[in-house]
């Protein structure tokens, strides 16, 4: 089967610790010359030809191959990785029927979307009518949602096909999955390593090419840092783009759905299908939609210092003492890759940097919960038998919350108790004026800034388990911006 | 709404010891759920007096993680509130730094970005698939959502 799919783009950059296996089992020629270093993913260098997306449409509309054959190929990887990997909460049954009929309009000559035979990961916060949407979480156990998440139906309308649910720390809150109610996803790359988090599943689908391309949610780091940690590219894009209709509600003033792919071309491609207004979400933007991938040049095309003139500001603040070593060389690497391309690289301080992280936690607890209010057990989820309303509401919600999210809820209903309002809420959100003032100010100098996306490679699985709130804390410091 | 009360008179009495806390408890002893409150919390004049907020926090009370619980509605086994009791404290401690910021003349910031006007009109639709709603729903009698019952105390 494979072999009449070896699209050279196709099947290239696995990481090793999972081609290894692979390759014993399956006629596979092109392997991957990537290095699993660091585990950062730093300036995607990839010419827009890398897509697998655009191959993929390629060979579907010239015949190369079939999408059922193509979702033969992701189903048989999906199943021999999985044991290892646990990036999937629920894998669907309608894979291959969904890409039957693709075939079948591609044979008819009828038009097929751009995403036609993509197989996309769904994080399991967002919903889907057709699977089980949990939010990593024992109180939404076996929980099928009456709709689909906006940013689902347009990659299903657009032909893509929703390959499974993605593991996740429990409604978002962690940056390893270990906080989810089912399982730890491993690191494609090292599998005694965390894949990050929150959206650890999406992230490790696509760098062990169990999908395409996939979908997450980032609040505070949850899409940037497991990609880092999972080499692959992920985007979060700005708040408003992507409607959040159907994203499980965790911190809505932050919040945002946001999409992960092996090139940055194909990061564009989905961002372009699930952006723009969704009358059921009304803090989505109404601001044009550009299509993003269509922009992108070929890199043999380029002169040789294509960025000729643009101002690159380096955050000061992000590559201070205690980030790693490694880490600090990636970025100093990549500012003289840029630098070679014609930028001009400074770097910036960003003075309130150090007050972003408590504001942030304030503000994402808080708002979670009020958010988590809704699983009471009543209208859906599961409920405990009770004799009383109190009792089935606070032993539904014992029995279904995770210690992480117990807590946050905690931790946020103090800082929302009656007179303390001010001293918390009040005050990180002005604290968010003030970050939102010096990032302005800094790309009044700069038109881009840059920074790692966290302060480490990816850790063991069950260091944050063992280690201090506080140092918690530092390790996230990097990816709340 | 009879503890969420009892928690703002805390708040209005920041530094207030076990004596001033008992004080006010007791000028609005009329109410029972106040008293049950209490009653339940076994020490929480030893939580007041003993431990200290640190930084720029001090000016409030510790957290009370079986008062937060019962808020949040969540029943807390007593491992638990021994377990997130420290870990609680230790955030809210560290949310303290805020506190020693000037932030006198800011506005605050309602979210990322402020968003134009893009309510939809208030008009009521049908969902149509009230049906898997309705199948979500755990405890089930058409047509109505059935709990236990609601008023156990008057």
């Amino acid at each position: 089967m494979l072999s009449a799919m070896q699209h050279p783009l196709l099947f290239s950059r696995f990481p090793r610790h999972i081609s290894s296996s692979f390759a014993k089992s399956r006629p596979l020629h092109i392997l991957s010359s990537a290095q699993p270093t660091a585990g950062l993913s730093v300036a995607d260098q990839s010419p827009p030809s890398n897509s697998q997306i655009l191959s993929i449409r390629h060979s579907l509309l010239s015949g190369h191959f079939t999408a059922t054959q193509l979702a033969e190929s992701y189903l048989n990887r999906l199943k021999l990785t999985e044991p290892q990997l646990n990036s999937f909460l629920h894998i669907s049954n309608n894979v291959l029927k969904e890409a039957q009929e693709i075939d079948d309009k591609i044979k008819k000559k009828e038009e097929v979307g751009p995403l036609a035979g993509v197989l996309v990961g769904v994080k399991d916060n967002i919903c889907t009518a057709d699977m089980p949407s949990t939010g990593g979480s024992r109180i939404l156990e076996g929980y099928r949602p009456p709709f689909d998440a906006t940013a689902v139906k347009r990659v299903k309308e657009l032909g893509g096909i929703v390959v499974g649910k993605t593991n996740l720390d429990e409604f978002g809150m962690g940056s390893t999955t270990e906080a989810s109610a089912f399982k730890v996803t491993a690191n494609p790359w090292d599998l005694s390593r965390v894949a990050g988090g929150s959206s650890g599943g999406s992230a490790a689908a696509v760098s062990a090419r169990q999908c395409v391309v996939s979908l997450g949610s980032d609040t505070g780091g949850s899409v940037r840092q497991p990609a880092s940690f999972c080499d692959v590219v992920g985007l979060k894009p700005t708040y408003g783009r992507v409607s959040r209709f159907g994203l499980m509600a965790y911190a809505s003033s932050l919040d945002a759905s946001g999409c992960f792919g092996s090139s940055v071309t194909d990061a564009g491609i989905l961002l372009h299908a699930i952006s723009g207004h969704d009358r059921f979400d009304a803090t989505s933007s109404k601001q044009e939609v550009p299509d993003y991938a269509s922009q992108f040049i070929s890199a043999t095309f380029l002169k040789s210092r294509p960025l000729e003139g643009l101002r690159v500001g380096l955050i000061r603040e992000t590559i201070d003492e205690g980030v790693d070593s490694g880490v600090k060389s990636v970025i100093h690497g990549a500012a003289s890759h840029l630098e070679q391309l014609g930028c001009m690289v400074t770097e910036v301080s960003l003075p309130s940097f150090s007050l972003g992280l408590p504001a942030y936690y304030i503000l994402a607890s808080s708002e979670s919960s009020s958010n988590l209010s809704r699983y009471d057990g009543v209208r859906y989820g599961n409920q405990v038998s009770a004799d009383e309303l109190n009792s089935l509401y606070e032993d539904s919600r014992a029995k279904g919350f995770g210690p992480e999210v117990k807590m946050r809820i905690l931790m946020g209903t103090y800082a929302l108790s009656a007179g303390y309002y001010d001293a918390y809420y009040k005050r990180a959100q002005q604290v968010r004026t003030l970050i939102w003032e010096s990032f302005k100010a800094a790309l009044d100098e700069n038109d881009i800034l840059i920074s790692p996306a966290a302060p480490s490679a990816a850790y063991k699985i069950g260091m944050m388990l063992t280690s201090s709130v506080i140092f918690f804390f530092f390790l996230l410091s990097l990816s709340f911006l | 709404m009879a503890s969420r009360t009892s928690l703002m008179l805390r708040g209005l009495s920041p530094y207030y010891c076990c004596c001033c806390f008992f004080n006010l408890s007791s000028r609005s002893s009329s109410s029972s759920s106040k008293l049950f409150f209490l009653g339940k919390n076994s020490n929480p004049t030893i939580r007041y007096c003993s431990t200290k907020a640190t930084g720029g926090a001090s000016s409030l009370p510790p957290p009370d993680v079986t008062h937060l619980a019962k808020t949040a509605r969540i029943s807390l086994a007593p491992n638990e509130v021994e377990e997130f009791a420290p870990k609680i404290q230790q955030v809210i401690d560290w949310f303290g730094q805020l506190q020693v910021v000037d932030l006198d003349s800011v506005e605050p910031a309602i979210r990322a970005e402020s968003l134009h006007e893009n309510a939809r009109e208030d008009i009521p639709e049908t969902f149509e698939n009230r049906e898997a709603i309705r199948t979500s729903v755990p405890s089930y009698d058409d047509p109505y959502i059935k709990v236990p019952k609601v008023l156990n105390k008057e």
